[in-house]
């Protein structure tokens, strides 16, 4: 795992420091809510229906056991003893008070961690392949690519006031498990010939106007990324729009100049201003690179042996991955029990977990963009051990992919944009197809559910989409179908009028029919049979009898 | 108002000249000119050359000026909102695009908390209220020059 230097720690505790002062000064009335809204934004911290919510950052997802039981400890005692994962990669804090957040950060930065560039219009968070290092498919780990990044993006004295938020992801492998095609820039690593370099996308993006990202160049030199990258963050900071918020996105740019005219911007200003001093060199990369190299973990045959329990059978076939060193499992936490909001852990749990980390995993802890955990190293001999323990803490649903994995914005439970309740439809669902059996039958399936057009749960991407809206005061949700946020990213289409919230399970049951009926082999999963037949054949079934809007 | 080099105070030597008050043939090196007026007054300002000080706002673009840059002492950039980051931009352009080396200036809706940023990408000083000085001494002091870009 990367280990802050001396630098970074003194540029954390500084920025502690300044927004000291900028708490103090809002406290005191120096400066309107409105002055000091982009300061406390680029501290993750936001106004929310209720209370100010803040939002902490999980550098590509990593956290170690020692930041784990921080942020339990943080989630005691400044907070209402929870926290929420994010599909950035991130946590949440719901219940902070303002006077108390200065020290919460304080806290946080002697583990290690900020809550720097986690909202306000500048670059977020850079995300990664929670696999990242895992798996054999990979061309290079992400991982120190993105803190490269999150160096060069942090306080960046040009790019903290863009037209909007920026954010970038990177996989290291064509399987694409970090939704590159809906960021601003999505990175993926690729080989050409013996070299290895980046194919780069720009303008993806979900909210109002959905869009997958276009390619702008199609092998860019390692030395080259700061350089490019500031080329695209120069041509978007001048010529974004900054008249209306909904236009603001790169996504939107890109598409009103076209891609080739936005790649021939990039490309001049490239070519004009790249500052050798950006350039990087083979060392600095070296260097980065050896804080993520594995642990040592233990190369043997051992098998993950069947047991007479079949739930942890099913746990195993769900929730746990071939490791790349043999005789190692990959474990993935599902955060979508059937009593707790989709990625919501409490302290107890984020406690427990961090001392299985230790024990099992190498202190090691990851977080995904769908809202779970994973434990990166568990040896196949001690998996059984470990499914226990999980499994006394409500820890080891085996649902990851499954219908009741669903990605889910905190809606109006929460968030005050909401114009409907999302948390609820999720537990819903996970209520309704709570069998093991019945899910696994239904085969990997996405669900996405978003509580307001600006599709923080990313119902656009979702093979399922659910958008809630307000009709006349009433919860009403519409349905998308088809998206997908893989290397295959698609935006799903919408099925139709409507549904009312006790509608909205038999519209579901009724698509997952028309899906089990056009299947054609076991294994066609719903986007196969989704692109097959088109959505056209799910509509018919779908309105039918259920009534149309009601 | 008043002009803060990092921690100094220093004295304005550039007046803005009002659209009643403007007249191409009253204008002398420390005349601030908006666009418009330098545009009218172009030829004078070569001809007797001249060098005076521009004042653009953040929505305005630098490109119909980058080859006339000798003739101005001074480019004052306006922010309409702190929240409009063009202006790095602009400054960072001016320096390291167009290698333009005289005075850059920012004023308008600027906080103390963006100074540090300011000067980084290219910025000399700022135009502040009076009032404000100390605060923006004391942020520009917090700084300790460690950043993680060059
Ligand atoms: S999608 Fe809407 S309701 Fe959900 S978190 Fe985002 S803004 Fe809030």
């Amino acid at each position: 795992m990367y280990k802050y230097s001396e630098k970074d720690k003194k540029i954390i505790a500084g920025r502690v420091k300044q927004f000291r002062n900028q708490v103090q000064r809002r406290l005191n009335g120096k400066i309107s809510e409105e002055e000091f809204k982009p300061l406390r934004l680029m501290n993750g911290l936001y106004l929310q229906l209720h209370a100010y919510m803040l939002r902490v950052a999980i550098p590509y997802g990593e956290l170690s056991s020692r930041q784990l039981r921080k942020l339990a400890e943080i989630a005691d005692k400044y907070d209402r003893g929870y926290g929420h994962f994010t599909t950035r990669q991130n946590i949440q804090f719901n219940w902070p008070k303002l006077p108390d957040v200065p020290d919460i950060l304080e806290e946080l930065s002697k583990v290690e961690m900020h809550a720097i560039q986690t909202s306000g219009n500048c670059i977020r968070n850079i995300s990664a392949d929670h696999l990242a290092g895992l798996t054999n498919d990979e061309v290079e780990d992400p991982r120190p690519w993105c803190e490269i990044i999150r160096k060069w993006s942090t306080f960046h004295p040009e790019f903290s006031f863009l037209p909007r938020k920026f954010k970038i992801a990177i996989t290291g492998c064509e399987n694409d498990r970090a939704a590159i095609l809906v960021h601003d820039i999505g990175l993926k690593l690729i080989k050409k010939g013996s070299r290895i370099g980046f194919q780069v996308f720009v303008g993806g993006g979900q909210g109002r106007t959905p869009y997958i990202a276009k390619k702008i160049n199609d092998f860019l030199l390692k030395k080259d990324l700061l350089n490019y990258l500031e080329a695209i963050l120069t041509t978007y900071n001048q010529l974004g729009r900054r008249d209306n918020i909904y236009k603001a996105r790169i996504k939107i740019l890109v598409n009103q100049l076209g891609v080739e005219k936005f790649k021939e911007l990039v490309d001049e200003s490239f070519k004009k201003l790249s500052d050798k001093k950006l350039e990087l060199n083979e060392t600095t990369i070296q260097k980065i690179f050896k804080f993520f190299e594995l642990p040592n973990i233990k190369h043997c045959n051992e098998k993950i042996s069947i047991s007479s329990n079949q739930k942890f059978n099913n746990w195993i076939k769900q929730n746990t991955i071939p490791h790349k060193i043999l005789g190692n499992s990959i474990v993935l936490i599902s955060l979508k029990s059937e009593n707790r909001p989709p990625g919501d852990a409490n302290s107890m749990q984020m406690y427990k977990l961090a001392n299985i980390a230790d024990k099992f995993s190498f202190g090691e802890i990851r977080v995904t963009h769908e809202q779970n955990l994973v434990l990166p190293h568990v040896k196949n001999s001690e998996i059984y051990e470990v499914w226990n323990e999980l499994d006394k803490l409500e820890l080891a649903t085996p649902n990851i992919d499954l219908i009741t994995d669903t990605i889910c914005c905190p809606g109006m439970d929460y968030c005050a944009l909401a114009t409907a309740r999302s948390i609820p439809i999720s537990q819903q669902i996970s209520n309704f197809f709570k069998d093991y059996g019945d899910q696994k039958k239904m085969g990997n399936i996405k669900i996405k559910i978003s509580g307001c057009i600006n599709a923080c749960g990313h119902h656009h991407v979702g093979n399922i989409g659910i958008l809630g809206l307000d009709r006349n005061g009433k919860e009403f949700y519409q349905i998308t179908l088809g998206g997908s946020s893989k290397q295959d990213a698609s935006i799903g289409q919408i099925v139709g009028p409507s549904f009312s919230s006790e509608n909205l399970i038999i519209a579901i049951k009724k698509i997952l029919q028309t899906y089990q009926k056009n299947k054609s082999s076991d294994k066609d999963d719903f986007m196969t049979v989704f692109r097959r037949i088109g959505i056209e054949e799910f509509k018919k079934n779908l309105y039918d009898n259920t009534g149309k809007t009601n | 108002m008043i002009i803060l080099e990092k921690q100094t105070e220093k004295k304005n030597l550039y007046q803005r000249i009002s659209q009643d008050e403007f007249s191409v043939n009253k204008i002398k090196t420390s005349s601030m000119l908006s666009l418009n007026q330098f545009m009218e007054a172009e030829k004078r300002i070569k001809s007797k050359n001249l060098k005076v000080g521009i004042f653009l706002n953040s929505d305005q673009s630098l490109d119909c000026l980058k080859d006339k840059l000798e003739l101005f002492s001074i480019i004052q950039i306006n922010f309409k909102s702190f929240k409009d980051g063009r202006p790095f931009t602009m400054a960072k352009e001016l320096r390291k695009l167009h290698l333009y080396n005289g005075e850059v200036r920012a004023s308008g809706h600027i906080l103390p908390d963006q100074f540090v940023f300011l000067l980084r990408c290219g910025f000399d000083n700022v135009e502040i209220d009076g009032k404000e000085k100390k605060e923006w001494i004391e942020l520009y002091n917090m700084d300790e020059g460690l950043y993680y870009q060059p």
